[in-house]
């Protein structure tokens, strides 16, 4: 989702397990197992490896590329023994779509969406993405033994 | 609102991921039986993730087999997806993400992103009753494969349990009879919910780039046209009501367009109502959305 701002060029090096927690869509997937310093070129060039699940606070800068523009936003994520406390993220990642086609396709906006627990809606059941099998969570598990080492 | 204790409660894994049916009428062996000869005969057919399956031994270059029976309508969703994204949704995604890692053995370990083959409808064909490519490529239905296997097993539940039913195949759910309240999952904490839905006789997709996801942005969700997994949308949900035909397979599709530009107006077309959160937080919403959102001013 929102990386640390690479050169194009240094994408295309194979990803090593321990660059693979550096990305901010990393740190959030896998929650609790670490993050690494994302200090810009600095983060992608050591990978990360080394000093997983140290606390702190970590700010990166993302761009990505949308079909029409290049967009950035700022993300800063809390870490507090190992497991995600706060995430910021600062800036405007969508393009504006046309007034015409928000009004008759798109409804409405909110402000940044914090949420509820879970356990206080009352709700009967969840809906989020599927739950994963045993074989993708033990390659997941795999990857994140490797990246603390 | 937690489901009268007269509800039975069937849970399996299938497919990768877990399955809840709650039925009021009890499930006789024979219906189970029945189901899962269903979801099995789906998954030989469709899965990029088992060698003996059908689509794996037209990627191996066998090139046309008897036309399975969902390939039709399936595909002809994705002839209506790919157009509306502009080609970012693609049957022939399932190469590029093979490249990206998430493919047979679950190596997730990417190779440098590549698109999948553009012009897939002059590769793929499911006429004269063969599904045929031109070309040896691997097919992928995520984008609405399993909607439409939900679409199959609520059928045959209903036309065997009269009353009330929840087919939930974990992110992809349909609703007869009694409405439902349904929490919208955090996608970037599952212990939360960004809002809330109740349906009845409808269908609810949800996708999300948080579980299916292997590291540095590398996720199942990825545009077609880079092979690049996306990244302004990361969750989105769709709901059809059963009157739509196809609710639930097409539900799915819509989750899976709102990752894109023209997603909201295909789901437009279709008559579906949807919400999706962008990587920043915020949370759009179709117009006349039912769901209730927890923004910014209700945290508790």
């Amino acid at each position: 989702m929102i990386r640390t701002a690479a050169p194009r060029s240094l994408r295309s090096t194979p990803v090593r397990p321990g660059a693979a927690l550096a990305g901010v869509a990393g740190i959030l997937v896998l929650a609790g197992c670490g993050a690494s310093p994302a200090g810009g070129a600095a983060d992608t060039a050591d990978g990360g490896s080394s000093a997983a699940y140290t606390d702190g606070t970590y700010t990166a800068e993302g761009s990505y590329q949308t079909p029409e523009s290049i967009e950035t936003i700022e993300v800063t994520v809390t870490l507090a023994e190992g497991v995600i406390e706060d995430v910021e993220v600062v800036g405007n990642p969508t393009k504006p779509e046309s007034e015409e086609y928000q009004g008759r396709f798109i409804g409405g906006i909110s402000d940044e969406v914090v949420g509820k627990s879970i356990d206080e809606i009352n709700v009967s059941r969840v809906a989020g993405s599927s739950l994963t099998s045993g074989g993708f969570n033990e390659a997941i598990e795999q990857i994140k033994t490797d990246a603390a080492a | 609102m937690n489901p009268p204790t007269t509800l039975h409660t069937w849970r399996f894994e299938a497919i990768g991921t877990a399955w809840e049916i709650q039925t009021s009428a009890l499930l006789g062996a024979e219906t189970r039986a029945e189901v899962a000869a269903l979801i099995a005969d789906f998954d030989t057919t469709w899965s990029r993730f088992r060698p003996d399956s059908l689509v794996a031994r037209l990627a191996r270059g066998e090139g046309s087999v008897p036309v399975p029976r969902d390939a039709a309508d399936m595909l002809a969703a994705y002839a209506a997806l790919s157009d509306a994204t502009g080609g970012a949704v693609n049957p022939l995604v399932g190469g590029a993400l093979e490249r990206l890692g998430y493919g047979p053995g679950y190596r997730l370990t990417a190779q440098q992103a590549a698109p999948a083959p553009s012009g897939w409808r002059q590769i793929v064909s499911w006429d004269a009753g063969r599904l045929a490519l031109r070309t040896p490529a691997t097919l992928d239905v995520g984008a609405l494969g399993k909607g439409r296997l939900v679409d199959l097993v609520i059928a045959l539940v209903a036309s065997n349990a009269p009353g009330d039913i929840v087919v939930d195949a974990s992110g992809d759910l349909a609703v007869r009879g009694a409405p439902v309240r349904i929490g919208l999952e955090h996608p970037y904490d599952p212990a939360r919910a960004i809002g809330v839905v109740t349906i009845a006789d409808a269908a609810l997709s949800a996708s999300a780039t948080n579980r299916r996801a292997w590291g540095d942005g590398l996720h199942h969700v990825i545009d077609a046209r880079t092979g690049e997994p996306v990244r302004t949308v990361v969750a989105t949900w769709a709901i059809a009501q059963s009157s739509v035909h196809d609710a639930a397979m097409r539900a799915d599709a819509i989750a899976t367009a709102l990752f894109f530009d023209g997603g909201p107006r295909l789901a437009h077309e279709w008559g579906i109502e949807w919400v999706r959160m962008l990587a920043d937080g915020r949370v759009e919403y179709s117009p006349g959305s039912t769901a209730e959102l927890f923004s910014g001013a209700s945290v508790e």
